[in-house]
């Protein structure tokens, strides 16, 4: 049984791997979209001129990007499944419903942290050079992210499933998805903000956020963990 | 159909009971005065902004409860039942924000700031607007009521964590019952208040309830009628 469903699980996943590997539909359109994020932030910051800090308000505009990126993909995901009938299939084998959430998750966790680790250097690249560096050191934001983005991809490989279903299936995702991730949004913007400024409260201050992170992943993957049979047999 | 009269005569008594809570607020209660002596009178608020808002958290807990028991059912009386409270809730947060952006202004000279419990409140709302945004996109019937489900119980989930969260940051919104309590008068007059809005709510909600199994038969009626 455990090894059963550790099989059907790597199948499902390395079936998006594969898919994604061929056509690269994803992590093209979830990288270009966060470039092109960059350049409205340019835009958005070009009258503050040289004396803004943009260290203050890197954290956000971070976030504010990974999130939408996040929905792009989200809904790729299971655009294809739909289009292709690959649901009904997938629903029509003998495969465990929480294997089938846990595979998506696993995906969409998976090309969400690769997207994330190529842009942030982009970001650095293009908003932080000549600026003070990173006040602490590098463990800290890889532990933001991926701690932010289990919680994205549990509630979103739910909330993606459920709006692929609806009339509107953009606008959809986002109506349900970005009020329901305030909580980690908020958590992760601090976190960050601890990691990238440093200072002398900041090792406390990072871990309080993350402790929020850990709590909202906890609680909302075992939700949406929980949710998923009903949804996807709806 | 066989409920009675309750919800007719709560109705009546929360009417009857919160008028009462207005004479008392402006003729009994004692104002409320700075720290210089000046009297607060856009304090009167509290007696219906408090109450009205901790009767939208109560009616929104009903919202996740009847999804619970829908998934574990599946019967479509849960979902109807889900799908009132959470207009309760709607109502009841639309009254919150109003009388709260009506005492921002009047006390902290803005109409809104994003300060940590009007932003969660804010969520709040977002997500029961959410609600029914999602409901509103959905053909299938079964398949409505199993999202609306499955996203209000994550909504419940969701606004005591986003409410708390904010915690870790420093509020302005005052805190009454931490900060050294009321007068008694002022006491008496917030839970009669209190009191007064659960039973409207509870009326609303047995009424709209009434309502949708009223409308329900008719339809029964008129397919059986070959309409």
């Amino acid at each position: 049984m455990g090894s059963l469903s550790w099989r059907q699980f790597t199948a499902i996943l390395r079936k998006d791997i594969v898919m994604e590997l061929r056509t690269r539909e994803m992590l093209t359109s979830m990288g270009l979209y966060a470039i092109l994020t960059m350049v409205v932030y340019q835009i958005a910051l070009v009258e503050a001129g040289e004396g803004l800090d943009v260290r203050l308000v890197m954290p956000g505009l971070v976030w504010v990007a990974f999130i939408f990126m996040s929905m792009l993909g989200l809904n790729r995901s299971f655009v294809h499944e739909k289009d292709q009938g690959c649901l009904e299939a997938l629903l029509l084998s003998p495969i465990d419903r929480p294997v089938i959430f846990l595979s998506k998750f696993t995906g969409n966790l998976l090309f969400l942290l690769v997207v994330e680790v190529l842009t942030l250097p982009v970001f650095a690249f293009l908003f932080l050079q000549g600026r003070a560096g990173f006040g602490g050191p590098l463990w800290m934001l890889a532990l933001v992210l991926v701690g932010a983005s289990i919680g994205i991809s549990g509630i979103g490989t739910l909330l993606a499933t459920i709006s692929v279903n609806t009339t509107g299936k953009d606008i959809m995702l986002a109506v349900l998805f970005v009020p329901l991730q305030y909580p980690l949004l908020r958590a992760a913007v601090g976190a960050t903000f601890a990691a990238v400024i440093g200072g002398p409260d900041a090792m406390a201050s990072f871990w309080t956020w993350m402790g929020w992170i850990g709590g909202f992943d906890i609680i909302m993957v075992l939700a949406a963990f929980g949710l998923y049979e009903f949804v996807i047999e709806a | 159909m066989k409920r009675g009269y309750l919800a007719e005569v709560m109705l009546a008594l929360g009417a009857v009971i919160t008028t009462a809570t207005f004479l008392l607020t402006f003729f009994w209660a004692p104002p409320s005065v700075y720290p210089d002596g000046r009297v607060d009178f856009a304090q009167k608020i509290f007696y219906f902004h408090v109450p009205v808002a901790e009767a939208s958290f109560l009616v929104f807990f009903f919202t996740a409860y009847y999804g619970v028991r829908f998934l574990m059912t599946k019967r479509k009386e849960y979902d109807v039942k889900a799908r009132i409270a959470t207009e309760v809730t709607l109502f009841f947060v639309l009254l919150t924000m109003a009388t709260g952006i009506l005492w921002t202004r009047v006390e902290w000279n803005v109409w809104w700031q994003w300060e940590p419990r009007l932003t969660t409140y804010f969520i709040m709302t977002l997500l029961v607007i959410g609600y029914f945004v999602l409901r509103n996109s959905v053909d299938d019937e079964e398949r409505r009521a199993t999202y609306a489900a499955a996203f209000g119980i994550l909504a419940f989930i969701d606004a005591p964590i986003s409410f708390f969260i904010t915690r870790v940051v420093q509020s302005t919104h005052p805190v009454v019952f931490k900060s050294g309590g009321l007068e008694p008068p002022m006491l008496a007059t917030f839970i009669v208040g209190q009191i007064g809005m659960l039973m409207l709510g509870y009326a609303f909600y047995q009424l709209r309830l009434k309502e949708e199994e009223l409308k329900e038969r008719l339809e029964a009626l008129k397919i059986g009628l070959g309409g």
